[in-house]
């Protein structure tokens, strides 16, 4: 093939200007976070806003330190192990869901359309009407499980729509191809179907621990005695908004870097030792 | 799409090893919710706004005491909610006056016995009888001696009587907080609000309830209008109110509406604003931020606010009489020093200089020039030697109050056209 | 090769071609709400051939998520909806049947009348709705402008799938801080003395600081389409990478330029994610309430702060009511989309 044909100049432009405007594309959508980032090194005398006066891990310092109003470490470890749940209950419902719908069963449109509201009921709202029927009930609330209730039902419809989607692209003749040779429902599904689906399942679980670690609306009256990380956020922000919770914002968008970097690390490993 | 899966997905799935990484999350998930619901029995929760709920002042309490307080911070409106849905979340509400109207007859709290508190004698009369010092005016609204006094079912009692709602706590008068460099004079007014020489540059705050106050005193105070009870206006005087105010949200007055102290704060740090109505902590954390700030004493009174301690309806036995050393504990001076680094006032001046120095004490209390740096409770130097602080002492503040805040009769309607102000 | 069937919205693969003319004449007879039963129907006559009904039982998959559902979901929805009738009382509501909290919602006082200024004025509460929806309008145009060809970029120039996810990745990182940091990391750029300003008053565009930058609609569009964008990126970027490539290849060879097959394939099979997507969005700004405070300096009401706003002096009813009003609201334009696009079918 001819080095540099005037077709292959034309998709390098083509691709070149796509890839500017992915570069602007992520520029607008960190924008904020490069002021963050920078202000979270404010000088001890300094706000939320530029001027810089001075530079200091004095900010840093206070994150570690104990704060002034709540207590965000322990509301992070919350607010995670929470988001892990519910990660968890969101794959593994979106599959099973996705598969049923694979086929046509009564009430099909009913429980779709369900789950589909989960997605369009406004989350204070829920939040009030489960934190009332739980005081007649008598259960008192608490973040482990009717934040987590309300939260799955948030994350569901997002991750039932992705397994819908692979369920979709997905190529049933391997499944039956595997059950002519004799094999049963659950080989094969451990052995056909889930290793094709993994990628959407580890979608939907993405969505579910990225919906609920950010939650604020629908647990507000639904979190207990304890405040989730979001919860905490606010409430430090009613007191006083200072660099500390810029350096917060900054440091948990390093830590999901790192996860982008490592999870292409261990892809590639992973991948490489495949061949 | 590969038709061979690769081996290391089929062996990531196999069944072992995916029941034992779910069996030990949620072994680990409720382990350790576990271990916070064992502590519920014991120790107290307390439930405020950011401005109460302060770490070092429930830590205090726990060393002090010997038994834990934990304490949450939250916003207005969830703080609220929280009072008034969920009492069995809570043990000791900090909460505000104007509140006991809904709180009151939703019984979420309980009465507390005034023989139980050691130095009941010694709190002053602004929240007994409702003036300060005999030539105190008690003021428009919501005042606070009359939602004090309960009889022991919970029921408001007409006078003095052994029970009451709340214990009382912390309090202060609000009014205007300004940058003096840049509106080059001081500000002796509420009618300042609604100069035109401060469009664009004014923040006015976004709770119906104390916002509308604001506007009703600016308004006042240009002559526009006077109102029966600011406290508890009538429609004609709402739709009096917002449709005036309408036409300046729309000529682009108010720079922006603030719904939180950190934001009040924030507005003036970052030179949007150049007045607003603020809380007097904030003062010093813009001062903190290196802002100039000063709080003005409009010559129409100031717009007080009250704030106490509440007992839950649910608490009973060991923690009942955990409660009753918490709130003895805060009567006796310790945090009342703490807030009043921040300008607030106790019930019991004596109890707080206590434990306030000779310098502070004359700063926050008396009204006398500060005879050298003050901090604010966190460390921040805030106050400069030599400064006064407006209005000057205590008793000559509170002996002004215009209006309290308060939850008015016409409150659904005061809302509805509140919201309509704020989207015009 | 016999031209693939291309209609708008109906776009299929060449591999089941075969399977989706049969589905035709099932179509016209089966339209529900979202369209006709999924594709999978057509294979009934495959499978007669099997004895064994092939996958697990569906009960036994659908059971835990209904369940669920039905504790957290129904239940709490019901009791909204039953509250909405009951009476308010001064601290808390109590059960009754009134319709006197949608009359409120639907039209003010002074409706009626020709001589008061609400004369046939829709009330505060559907203005608010309104300017909610709006707003929404908006920021899902602008999100599909700006999603599209970075879904574009991410599925068709670049070629590894392993670079496709990871830059994917890159872009969604901000998502996964709080989004409350977020909102407030704009008021140092758009501020009176933000970065902005003080960059053009350095370079002498502008003598003195523009304030329109922050607490407008400029500023609030502008965050809210910063803050869900990404989301409309995902299922477009889904959409697009499912399309086959042989058929692209195909329509070359018959000679049709890169507009063309943009229009006739590329375009029609992504509408799907672009549905989706666009749902997403619209969903997410419709339940807004926080970011107005923030960005906008509370000057506009979202119907999620009247909601707040009524919950908060413990008037669950009214409250109640808006929130019914928005889930109709969010419910018709989700429908809307959905009849536009059939993604059911699609699915």
């Amino acid at each position: 093939m001819a080095r540099s044909t005037p077709e292959r100049r034309r998709k390098t432009r083509i691709k070149a200007g796509f890839s500017v405007y992915y570069a602007i594309f992520l520029i607008f959508v960190y924008g904020p976070m490069f002021a963050m980032f920078t202000l979270s090194f404010q000088g001890p005398r300094g706000g939320v806003t530029f001027p810089m006066r001075g530079l200091s891990f004095v900010w840093w310092e206070r994150l570690a330190g104990p704060s002034a109003v709540g207590d965000i470490k322990s509301s992070l470890v919350r607010s995670l192990i929470l988001a892990v749940i519910v990660m968890m209950i969101t794959a593994i419902f979106s599959t099973m869901l996705a598969m049923a719908f694979r086929k046509k069963f009564h009430g099909s449109n009913v429980l779709f359309y369900a789950v589909m509201a989960g997605l369009m009921v406004p989350g204070v709202l829920l939040s009030l009407g489960l934190a009332s029927l739980l005081r007649v009930i008598g259960i008192p609330p608490g973040w482990w499980y009717s934040a987590l209730g309300v939260h799955v039902v948030w994350t569901l419809p997002f991750g039932f729509l992705v397994m819908m989607a692979v369920f979709n692209r997905f190529d049933v003749r391997l499944e039956e191809a595997a059950r002519d040779m004799g094999a049963d429902e659950w080989t094969v599904f451990k052995e056909v179907t889930l290793p094709l689906i993994t990628p959407g399942i580890v979608a939907a679980g993405l969505f579910g621990f990225t919906l609920s670690y950010d939650e604020f609306a629908r647990t507000t009256l639904l979190a207990g005695a304890q405040n989730t990380l979001p919860l905490d956020i606010n409430a430090a922000m009613t007191q006083r908004v200072q660099p500390t919770i810029f350096a917060l914002g900054t440091a948990s968008t390093i830590f999901s870097l790192l996860m982008i970097g490592l999870f292409i690390v261990v892809y590639t490993i992973l991948y490489r030792r495949s061949r | 799409m590969p038709y061979e899966s690769p081996e290391h997905l089929r062996n990531l799935w196999s069944r072992r090893s995916v029941l034992k990484a779910t069996a030990a999350s949620v072994a680990a998930g409720v382990a350790g919710s576990f271990s916070k619901i064992a502590e519920a029995a014991d120790g107290l929760r307390s439930i405020g706004l950011g401005v109460s709920e302060i770490n070092e002042i429930q830590s205090q309490a726990s060393k002090d005491l010997g038994f834990p307080v934990a304490g949450q911070a939250m916003g207005y409106g969830e703080m609220f909610g929280k009072m008034l849905n969920q009492n069995d979340q809570y043990e000791i509400a900090e909460g505000y006056y104007n509140d006991m109207r809904v709180m009151g007859p939703a019984k979420v709290w309980q009465p507390i016995d005034t023989k139980k508190l050691k130095d009941w004698d010694k709190v002053t009369n602004l929240t007994k009888t409702g003036k300060l010092t005999p030539e105190s005016s008690v003021g428009q609204g919501d005042a606070p001696y009359l939602f004090l006094w309960v009889d022991e079912n919970g029921n408001k009692t007409k006078g003095p009587s052994q029970y009451i709602s709340m214990c009382p706590a912390f309090h202060n008068a609000d009014s205007i907080g300004y940058n003096p460099k840049a509106t080059g004079r001081p500000i002796e007014s509420w009618g300042e609000l609604l100069n035109k020489d401060f469009k664009g540059k004014v923040a006015l705050l976004n709770v119906p309830q104390i916002g509308v106050m604001d506007a009703a005193m600016a308004v006042e105070a240009l002559g526009l209008k006077k109102f029966g009870d600011k406290g508890n206006m009538t429609k004609a005087e709402i739709d009096f109110l917002i449709d005036y105010l309408i036409p300046l949200k729309k000529a682009g007055h108010f720079r922006a509406f603030w719904e939180n102290f950190g934001q009040s704060v924030n507005l003036m740090v970052n030179g949007e604003v150049v007045l607003e109505s603020m809380w007097s902590p904030a003062v010093a954390a813009i001062q903190a931020e290196g802002v100039p700030c000063a709080y003005a004493f409009p010559k129409e009174g100031m717009r007080g606010w009250h704030g106490g301690l509440a007992i839950s309806a649910k608490v009973k036995g060991k923690q009942l009489d955990q409660a009753y050393e918490y709130i003895n504990w805060w009567l006796a001076g310790w945090p009342a020093a703490f807030v009043a680094r921040q300008g607030y006032y106790h019930s019991i001046p004596e109890n707080a200089k206590k434990f306030l120095d000779a310098a502070e004490w004359d700063y926050w209390y008396d009204g006398k020039p500060a005879a050298k740096d003050l901090s604010d409770p966190f460390g921040t130097v805030i106050i400069k030697k030599g400064d006064i602080r407006s209005g000057g002492s205590y008793w000559n503040r509170y002996s002004k109050i215009a209006v309290w805040n308060s939850l008015m009769d016409e409150n659904d309607y005061l809302v509805k056209r509140w919201t309509e102000f704020l989207t015009a | 090769m016999q031209k693939p069937a291309v209609r708008f919205g109906r776009a299929c693969n060449v591999t089941t071609i075969e399977t989706y003319t049969k589905v035709a004449h099932v179509d016209a007879t089966r339209r529900g709400l979202l369209g006709g039963p999924p594709a999978a129907l057509a294979r009934d006559d495959i499978k007669r051939k099997y004895r064994r009904e092939p996958g697990f039982p569906v009960p036994v998959l659908i059971a835990p998520a209904t369940l669920w559902l039905l504790v957290f979901l129904v239940l709490p929805l019901v009791s909204i909806f039953v509250f909405s009738f009951w009476k308010t009382t001064g601290h808390g509501m109590a059960p009754a049947f009134t319709l006197e909290h949608y009359r409120a919602f639907l039209v003010s006082e002074g409706f009626f009348d020709p001589n008061k200024p609400e004369f046939l004025t829709p009330s505060i509460f559907i203005r608010t709705l309104w300017t909610t929806f709006r707003f929404t309008i908006t920021v899902m145009a602008i999100c599909l402008i700006l999603a599209y060809p970075l879904a574009y970029f991410l599925s068709m120039q670049v070629q590894d799938f392993k670079w496709q996810l990871a830059l994917f990745l890159l872009a969604m990182v901000p998502f996964w801080t709080s989004y409350l940091i977020r909102a407030v990391a704009w008021l140092p750029m758009l501020g009176r003395h933000g970065l902005i300003n003080e960059f053009l008053l350095d370079i002498g565009a502008i003598d003195e600081p523009v304030s329109f930058f922050l607490y407008s609609e400029f500023s609030y569009t502008m965050a809210l389409v910063q803050l869900y964008v990404v989301l409309a990126v995902g299922p477009i970027f889904f959409s697009l990478a499912k399309i086959d490539r042989n058929l692209l290849e195909a329509a070359r060879d018959m000679g049709a330029n890169s507009f063309q097959i943009f229009r006739e394939i590329i375009f029609p099979l992504s509408l799907p994610g672009i549905a989706i997507g666009m749902i997403f969005v619209f969903v997410m700004v419709m339940g807004e309430f926080a970011t107005a405070v923030v960005v906008y300096g509370g000057k506009t009401s979202t119907t999620g702060t009247v909601i707040l706003s009524y919950y908060v002096i413990a008037n669950y009813p009214f409250a109640a009511v808006n929130a019914i009003m928005l889930m109709l609201a969010m419910m018709i334009g989700v429908v809307v989309i959905l009849r536009v696009v059939d993604i059911r079918k699609e699915l």
